[in-house]
């Protein structure tokens, strides 16, 4: 019996390594609203596979629900990488709908859009917990980076021992300061990105493969 | 009973952890937040502030703050487990406006049928990681939690006259049992130990950061009023369970972990 039991856990340590190995790893883009997330999820959608993952807005909250691209196959220095995308909504501790009555929408609308968006963040924290193997957690750096949800987020992922690269996003915009996020996370490598503009996409390609391969 | 099921109509108290494994009766997972006050009204107050997933409505029995300045601003009241916190909280029960003189606890929480046959707190100890969270609570906040609980004793505890009593007699009298008080400190875990006394804790500031944190770890979503949310992040990462769906007027559907075969963590 003994023998039985850890014969089929072999079989199945070996066969789960080989799933394992076929199945690519899904990274989920993290971080707070309008850092930038779904602009870089479509930037490495559409360099690797010409299609998007869905609608970038200056509006907070616009991902409401988390998209995935599957397959995306990275090629770095000859080496392939093949990722699942997760763009997930923005995480924040507070939802209000009168911060989207200034982008001209009724009340109803901006009610409506607050309930989803809290949806979502329940959504991308319960993602977090269940259906992640890595987590690319992308940062504004023309704000202060010392907040409760970036400190929460970056803890939990540690907790977890899930690979994480963070991204300081939006250098192209003149108020942006990449040192001050790398001092927030000294423990994690910080790159900087314009996911708009295709900055150093180069440098972000490379760790991507080099963290999630 | 603050949580029905919209399928069958079966109520729960709030705080209930049945309803999270779908209703007993009909398997529904959809439910309707009824505060208590509106029990008899088909549409629940949105303005009042709901734990959906989870354990105790703010406005009934998470009062801990409501009560904190008037008890006794020195002595961390909410833990100061033997006097005045524990009178206080039957009172702080919504359906009850009356509150300090001419209290009486015992026939305080209003009966309710359907839930009389629920048995609420049994299933909590091994229900996720929310007792964890919320026991601290009923055990800073009472002297003894199997019999004032705010929550679980409003309606199963109706007819379980003597330990009411015995309750209340403690609750008057100025200092808790070692019994009690041994008891309370387990509930609440080593951060309770120093001030599970009746001796003043060393410092008031440390037992509000506690009592805060408390408080923010009962909820996952609140919501403060029609399209303002607050939440609790960590609460929301713990859960197995997950809110897929606010709606109008206090309804919600909560995604369970049968339904994507997860048996256990």
């Amino acid at each position: 019996m003994g023998l039985l039991t850890s014969l089929r856990d072999s079989i199945s340590r070996v066969t789960d390594g080989l799933f394992a190995a076929d199945e690519p790893k899904r990274i989920g883009i993290y971080g707070p609203p309008n850092a930038g997330k779904t602009t870089l999820a479509n930037r490495i959608a559409r360099d690797w596979t010409g299609d998007a993952v869905g609608p970038e807005s200056h509006i907070p909250h616009e991902t409401r629900r988390a998209r995935r691209k599957e397959n995306v196959e990275i090629e770095r220095n000859g080496r392939k990488v093949t990722i699942d995308i997760v763009d997930t909504p923005g995480v924040t501790t507070k939802v209000d709908y009168k911060e989207f009555l200034d982008h001209d929408m009724d009340k109803e609308d901006a009610v409506r859009r607050s309930r989803e968006a809290t949806e979502g963040v329940a959504e991308a924290m319960h993602w977090l917990r269940e259906d992640v193997d890595g987590v690319i957690y992308v940062l504004d750096s023309t704000t202060d980076p010392f907040t409760q949800v970036n400190t929460m987020l970056i803890g939990i992922i540690e907790s977890q021992d899930l690979p994480a690269l963070i991204l300081a996003n939006k250098t192209d915009l003149p108020e942006s300061d990449v040192q001050q996020i790398a001092n927030a996370f000294p423990q994690h490598e910080t790159i900087p990105l314009s996911a708009l503009e295709g900055e150093n996409m180069d440098e972000v390609y490379t760790k991507i493969a080099e963290y999630f391969g | 009973m603050p949580h029905q099921c919209i399928e069958c109509g079966r109520t729960f108290p709030d705080g209930s952890k049945e309803m999270l494994s779908g209703c007993p009766d009909c398997g529904g997972n959809k439910f309707q937040f009824k505060p208590a006050g509106v029990m008899d009204s088909s549409e629940p107050d949105p303005t009042t502030s709901k734990s959906p997933t989870g354990s105790k409505s703010p406005t009934g029995s998470r009062s801990p703050t409501d009560s904190d300045p008037p008890t006794d601003p020195d002595p961390a009241p909410g833990f100061d487990s033997s006097s005045e916190a524990d009178p206080e909280r039957p009172s702080s029960d919504p359906e009850e406006p009356s509150s300090g003189p001419g209290r009486s606890p015992d026939t305080t929480p209003p009966p309710d049928p359907p839930a009389s046959s629920d048995p609420p707190g049994s299933p909590a100890p091994t229900d996720g990681p929310d007792p964890a969270g919320s026991r601290p609570e009923r055990a800073a906040g009472t002297a003894d939690p199997d019999t004032t609980d705010p929550v679980e004793g409003d309606a199963e505890r109706i007819d379980d006259e003597e330990p009411e009593d015995t309750a209340q007699a403690s609750a008057r009298s100025d200092v808790v049992s070692p019994d009690e008080l041994d008891r309370a400190t387990r509930e609440t875990g080593s951060a309770a130990t120093e001030s599970g006394s009746v001796e003043p804790p060393a410092s008031q500031p440390g037992v509000d950061e506690l009592r805060d944190e408390l408080n923010e770890q009962f909820e996952s979503i609140k919501i403060v009023s029609p399209g303002q949310y607050e939440l609790n992040l960590m609460e929301l990462y713990d859960r197995q369970e997950y809110i897929i769906s606010l709606q109008e007027d206090g309804r919600y559907v909560i995604e369970m972990p049968d339904a994507w075969g997860v048996t256990d963590e």
